[in-house]
């Protein structure tokens, strides 16, 4: 008897928690991103003035409720040299937002590149290329979007690719961001993925994200949620 | 009593081992140096290359003093010398970054905590400011 009630009160109560990875450049706005998605979804939020964010050096953690689900963030530093870090966060994550800085069509090519990729390509044009310091900063972009998606430990995870800075003028459409990003859609791979334009500082288009990316995740097989009670 | 006398007599007679980094370009004579000192008589060696400069820093910790070799006579790279005692001290004072601070305190593993890192220096009193100020903030914003 009391396990038939126990089992009623968790299905009624248990919360599924699911953990969603936050990876970009550096200044791309996934802190700026993570705390409009508090305010948007956090219960009595008050939230941090917009303009006292500054570069992260570490871990923010966001924590927010929507349909029965508990959905954890995780914002990490995107600075090159922290990189190196993401891979940590990469098995335990159900689901990945990927933040580009749509006005700057400069970094639009590190963002996406991988050092393995580019490798290749730098063997290929050495070739063609006469002088050795033309092609070296031609081709001088680092590794991130195809690192972090050829990572094994990374297989099957939903993807929401955030064409941010919307509001920004002069900023790429969305076509120009899925056309540079599917030329490269080996790295995608199997997962499903959903290209999103947003401004994290209004909140534009950052709820449709979410709630696809919620979705996705809740249909993941590959990657059960972690149990949580209501203690 | 004793270890009064014990630590008197290897004051006046005991050998303290120090570690003396001999350092400088390839070709600089470092080796050559060292043989002199060591057999009293020249021996002929390969110099090595530069690739072998990163690893200079494995060495700096628990040093006691720096023998830098400069080969007087190659002008040329005098420069490239002088460049490389000055990276060499620079690197010597130098902190880890924080991403080498974070694999080394293993802060990848918090996860359920929010975590940053900020450069101070509390002689200096630098960055203490803007590490507070994070810190309020932080506590301010939790849900």
């Amino acid at each position: 008897m009391f396990t038939l009630l126990s089992g009623l009160w968790k299905y009624l109560f248990q919360k599924d928690e699911y953990c969603i990875l936050i990876l970009g450049l550096d200044n791309a706005g996934k802190s700026t991103l993570l705390e409009q998605i508090k305010r948007i979804y956090g219960n009595n939020y008050s939230g941090l003035a917009f303009e006292k964010i500054k570069t992260t050096i570490g871990l923010n953690i966001g924590k927010i409720t929507m349909n029965h689900v508990k959905l954890i963030f995780w914002d990490l530093g995107g600075q090159q040299e922290l990189r190196s870090l993401w891979d940590k966060y990469y098995e335990e994550c159900h689901g990945v937002i990927y933040v580009i800085d749509s006005s700057d069509e400069r970094r639009l090519e590190e963002s996406q590149k991988d050092e393995l990729v580019v490798n290749l390509e730098l063997e290929k044009k050495k070739l063609e290329y006469k002088c050795h310091k033309c092609f070296e900063l031609e081709f001088k972009v680092i590794f991130t979007f195809e690192t972090v998606m050829h990572d094994s430990h990374m297989e099957g995870t939903p993807l929401l690719i955030l064409a941010n800075k919307q509001d920004l003028q002069g900023s790429l459409d969305v076509e120009t961001v899925k056309n540079a990003f599917d030329g490269n859609s080996s790295s995608i791979g199997q997962r499903d993925y959903y290209i999103q334009p947003t401004s994290a500082l209004t909140g534009d288009g950052i709820s449709d994200g979410i709630s696809w990316l919620v979705q996705r995740v809740k249909g993941n097989l590959d990657r059960p949620p972690r149990k949580k009670d209501i203690t | 009593m004793g270890s009064f006398f014990s630590s008197l007599f290897s004051s006046l007679f005991g050998q303290k081992e120090l570690r003396i980094l001999i350092l400088g370009l390839d070709g600089a004579g470092k080796t050559t140096i060292l043989y002199r000192l060591q057999v009293g008589e020249v021996v002929t060696t390969i110099p090595r290359q530069t690739s072998i400069r990163p690893y200079w820093r494995c060495y700096y910790s628990n040093t006691d003093a720096i023998i830098y070799v400069v080969d007087s006579v190659d002008k040329e790279r005098i420069g490239i010398s002088k460049q490389e005692l000055i990276a060499m001290l620079e690197d010597m004072e130098g902190a880890m970054s924080a991403s080498e601070v974070s694999n080394a305190l293993g802060l990848a593993a918090l996860k359920s905590r929010t975590w940053s890192i900020f450069k101070t220096s509390a002689t200096k009193g630098e960055g203490l400011d803007e590490a507070m100020e994070w810190l309020v903030d932080s506590l301010k914003s939790r849900q």
